[in-house]
């Protein structure tokens, strides 16, 4: 176990190391500079190749990025050139909005998702799964900035039950009852992923009541409820626990519509006006960021499928 | 009722309860500012923000006249190169400081020195002749010089003399931002807002608002700018009540608003309009004027407004660089303009002996309007028998690639509404395009050699002439964009300024 994530950990830094150069040819392979972005259209040729050198981005590419590579070992991300702060302080600004827009949208995903699948295996054929089956299909198939924006019109500016945009955070004046802002949006983004996963426990349910010793089990006289709980639910969440991998990297890339239809102030949304306005150093902190979560959180499910599964060798 | 029941009631209702803040305006902006050092920037974002916190010595009056602000009057020397402005006593800066002749001299120098718009002016030296006077020497007569000290966007405000002193060519820190307006700035938070809060010693001017110009008062504690790219998302918002005021709504939503008793609808009073370049350093179109003639008598303009706006209300094809109404409003040579004449066209081209060598035009998908004006214009120039190819790239790409002569031969941009030709990106022979030609020198000098306004405003007239003669640059047509407000606000404006300002507004 403990070499097994070794092991792991090692290949994740190599994984890294190549994403992160990668990350910082792209960005410099793309035309465009920071520089006529934020002079704009009356700069002479003197301030272009002030703030040029000002800003580091007269050395040669490769030089800029082991300087970038160095500092970001230290923990320094370089400073914004937009926003003139320390990338960092960019990031954990951000932080706030993206982590709990992400754990309030996996509450829904799981709170949703689970139970309501195993309601649709266990009504197999009904007119309860055909229902909960189309309205999953309808919900996985709707553009996530389509449902953003009907929540929007029907729910603050119709009803007026929930703010429209934006989101103080919540150690400002409000406090947790600011997290009302964010009510909508993790709605918006759990609707596909909550499909999605609905659809799986409730095929890997239908596949695991199959089994003969889920069969052996009722022939026990074992309680209905309990087979379900303790016989197919648990070995079915397998299949479930492993999408959630894959369900992380979808609200990485759906979080950036989600969160520029509700004007959130996150990640997500940083990143892609980064990007329009070539601010290399936060573009390629948020990535490195983001590959970093993605390699944990891999590593992290691969984990569990022991704990959900002892007979997992993890070799 | 369950203890669960119980939690989640106070839950909910903690969710739903929507704090109270009528005392701080909310402006939903497109996207961030830049730095709002606005010496340095001609950012439309950061100009609109900083005009609360910064002030000029000048500003426009309601008729866009410059009126004394900080100043309070000048004298000028015969040859018109020595300029003498009295300062407005009693001013203050956000630090408690008096505003003095050190101060001005020190902002003015440092914007001709650094500033985007400072080489224009053509300032010697500004100095300090005593407490509350200062003199300004010029290279030579400019007749715009007053603007220039009243327009904000990219232009001289002051600043303490330590701040700008220090800040040098690089801009100045948040933390330095200290003006003399009816806001000092509060804070940024990258992504969330930039907040400004009242200055209650602002030392107003005891006249009524005229424009800009007049008595500045700051009725709000906050003004708040959040930014919220997605249009209908400011639009929702305003009609959700959590905006009070939301800029550049899209054309296509101006049916759904104008009727709404939920909004206020507040049309541009200064019109934006689409420009299209032309390369006058390399490549086929670089001086056969005759081409270019050709190009324009193709284009019809009316066909592009009405694909890029659509709203007849909100658009019109008018070849005068500036409104009509305005003091330098001409009709010279835009009998030229739109005519989508693809015969007289196809002559044109012949004449000037194009032989179907394809036309790179250089344009970016991030203003909607300017990707559909381009995509009319390459239909209509291929009825002419003119072989466009369009270069897509993003925003920042292109304010990349229109640098370099070789890389296009057209490229659209558009232009916002100014004070003065001498503005004009066009006018500018450095700006991309590179438009220079001895004809143009030599109406630019009669046009910037005196502040007499009639000949001014007659060397325009003949420069706009030589414009649709020349075509350096194909103007496409007005477009008033339009903000919307919440039904509570009161502006002191009716049709939104090129930079909505908010003393005198409330709620």
């Amino acid at each position: 176990m403990l070499r097994y994530v070794i092991r792991r950990t090692g290949a994740a830094i190599m994984t890294l190391i190549a994403a992160s150069i990668v990350i910082f040819a792209f960005i410099h392979l793309i035309p465009g500079d920071p520089v006529y972005v934020m002079l704009g259209d009356g700069a002479t040729p003197d301030q272009v190749a002030a703030l040029r050198a000002r800003l580091g981005l007269d050395e040669p590419v490769v030089l800029q990025y082991l300087i970038w590579a160095g500092n970001a070992l230290q923990g320094d991300l370089g400073h914004s050139v937009f926003f003139e702060t320390p990338v960092t302080q960019v990031i954990a600004d951000g932080a706030e909005t993206s982590i709990l827009l992400a754990t309030m949208t996996m509450v829904w995903i799981v709170g949703f998702g689970i139970p309501v699948g195993v309601l649709a295996a266990m009504r197999q054929g009904r007119w309860v799964d055909q229902g909960l089956s189309g309205l999953a299909m309808l919900l996985a198939s709707v553009p996530t900035f389509w449902v953003g924006l009907y929540l929007i019109l029907i729910f603050a500016a119709g009803l007026g039950w929930f703010p429209s945009s934006g989101y103080p955070s919540i150690f400002e004046e409000g406090g947790l009852a600011n997290l009302r802002y964010l009510v909508l949006p993790s709605i918006a983004l759990a609707a596909p992923n909550a499909a999605l996963i609905l659809r799986l426990t409730r095929a890997s349910m239908l596949d695991v009541a199959r089994e003969d010793y889920v069969r052996t089990a009722r022939a026990k006289g074992i309680s209905p409820t309990r087979v379900v709980v303790r016989h197919i639910l648990r070995n079915a969440l397998l299949a479930v626990v492993s999408a959630f991998g894959f369900t992380f990297a979808a609200l990485i890339s759906e979080a950036v519509v989600t969160e520029t239809v509700f004007a959130l102030p996150g990640v997500g949304r940083t990143v892609v006006q980064s990007i329009l306005r070539r601010d290399y150093p936060v573009i390629q902190g948020v990535i490195l960021i983001i590959v970093c979560l993605y390699l944990v959180i891999n590593l992290l499910v691969d984990l569990s499928y022991r704990m959900l599964d002892p007979r997992v060798e993890l070799e | 009722m369950k203890f669960g029941q119980l939690l989640g009631g106070v839950a909910f209702a903690a969710l739903m309860a929507s704090p109270v803040t009528a005392q701080t305006l909310r402006y939903a902006t497109v996207s961030e500012p830049p730095s709002l050092d606005i010496q340095m920037g001609t950012a439309t974002l950061a100009s609109t923000i900083a005009q609360h916190m910064f002030e000029m010595l000048y500003a426009f009056d309601a008729a866009a006249v410059p009126q004394p602000f900080l100043a309070t009057g000048e004298t000028i020397s015969e040859d018109e190169k020595t300029i003498t402005i009295a300062l407005r006593d009693g001013v203050v800066f956000h630090d408690g400081d008096a505003m003095t002749a050190e101060d001005v001299a020190a902002s003015l120098n440092r914007w001709a020195e650094f500033g985007s718009r400072g080489k224009l002016l053509g300032l010697e030296k500004a100095e300090a002749t005593g407490p509350l006077e200062v003199t300004l020497t010029l290279t030579a007569p400019n007749g715009a010089w007053k603007s220039m000290l009243a327009y904000p966007n990219g232009g001289p405000v002051i600043y303490p003399a330590d701040v700008a002193t220090a800040a040098g060519g690089d801009t100045i820190a948040p933390e330095d931002y200290i003006g003399t307006g009816p806001y000092r700035f509060g804070e940024i938070r990258p992504n969330r807002y930039v907040e400004l809060v009242r200055f209650d010693d602002y030392a107003k001017i005891d006249a009524p608002l005229d424009g800009e110009a007049g008595g500045r008062e700051a009725l709000f504690e906050k003004l708040q700018f959040i930014p919220v790219p997605d249009v209908g998302t400011r639009m929702s918002g305003v009609q959700a009540g959590d905006y009070d005021y939301a800029e550049y709504i899209s054309g296509d939503l101006y049916g759904t608003v104008k009727d709404d008793p939920g909004v206020q609808v507040k049309i541009s009073a200064a019109p934006i309009f689409g420009l299209m370049f032309m390369n006058s350093d390399t490549g086929p179109l670089k001086d056969n004027y005759v081409l270019r003639q050709a190009i324009l008598a193709s284009l019809d303009m009316e066909q592009a407004l009405q694909v890029s706006v659509g709203e007849p209300e909100l658009f019109k094809a008018d070849g005068s660089f500036f409104p009509e109404g305005n003091v330098w409003h001409s009709t010279s040579g835009t009998e030229a303009y739109s005519e989508g004449d693809a015969e007289k066209a196809k002559a044109l081209a012949a004449e000037a002996g194009y032989d179907g060598t394809p036309i790179k035009l250089l344009v970016s998908t991030n203003y909607k309007e300017h990707f559909d004006q381009a995509t009319v214009f390459t239909r209509q120039l291929a009825d002419a028998g003119i072989n466009v190819q369009m270069v897509v790239v993003d925003w920042a790409t292109l304010l990349t690639l229109r640098g370099q002569p070789a890389e296009w031969d057209m490229f659209v941009t558009h232009h916002g509404a100014i004070p003065d030709p001498v503005l004009l990106t066009v006018m500018n022979d450095s700006y991309p395009g590179w438009w220079a030609s001895e004809e143009k020198q030599a109406l630019a000098a009669k046009f910037t050699g005196t502040s007499d306004l009639e000949t001014r405003t007659g060397a325009w007239g003949e420069l706009q002439a030589l414009i649709y003669e020349q075509v350096p640059v194909v103007k496409v047509g007005n477009v008033y964009s339009f903000d919307i407000a919440s039904p509570a606000l009161s502006t002191p404006w009716d049709g939104a300024p090129a930079f909505p300002h908010f003393w005198g507004a409330s709620k």
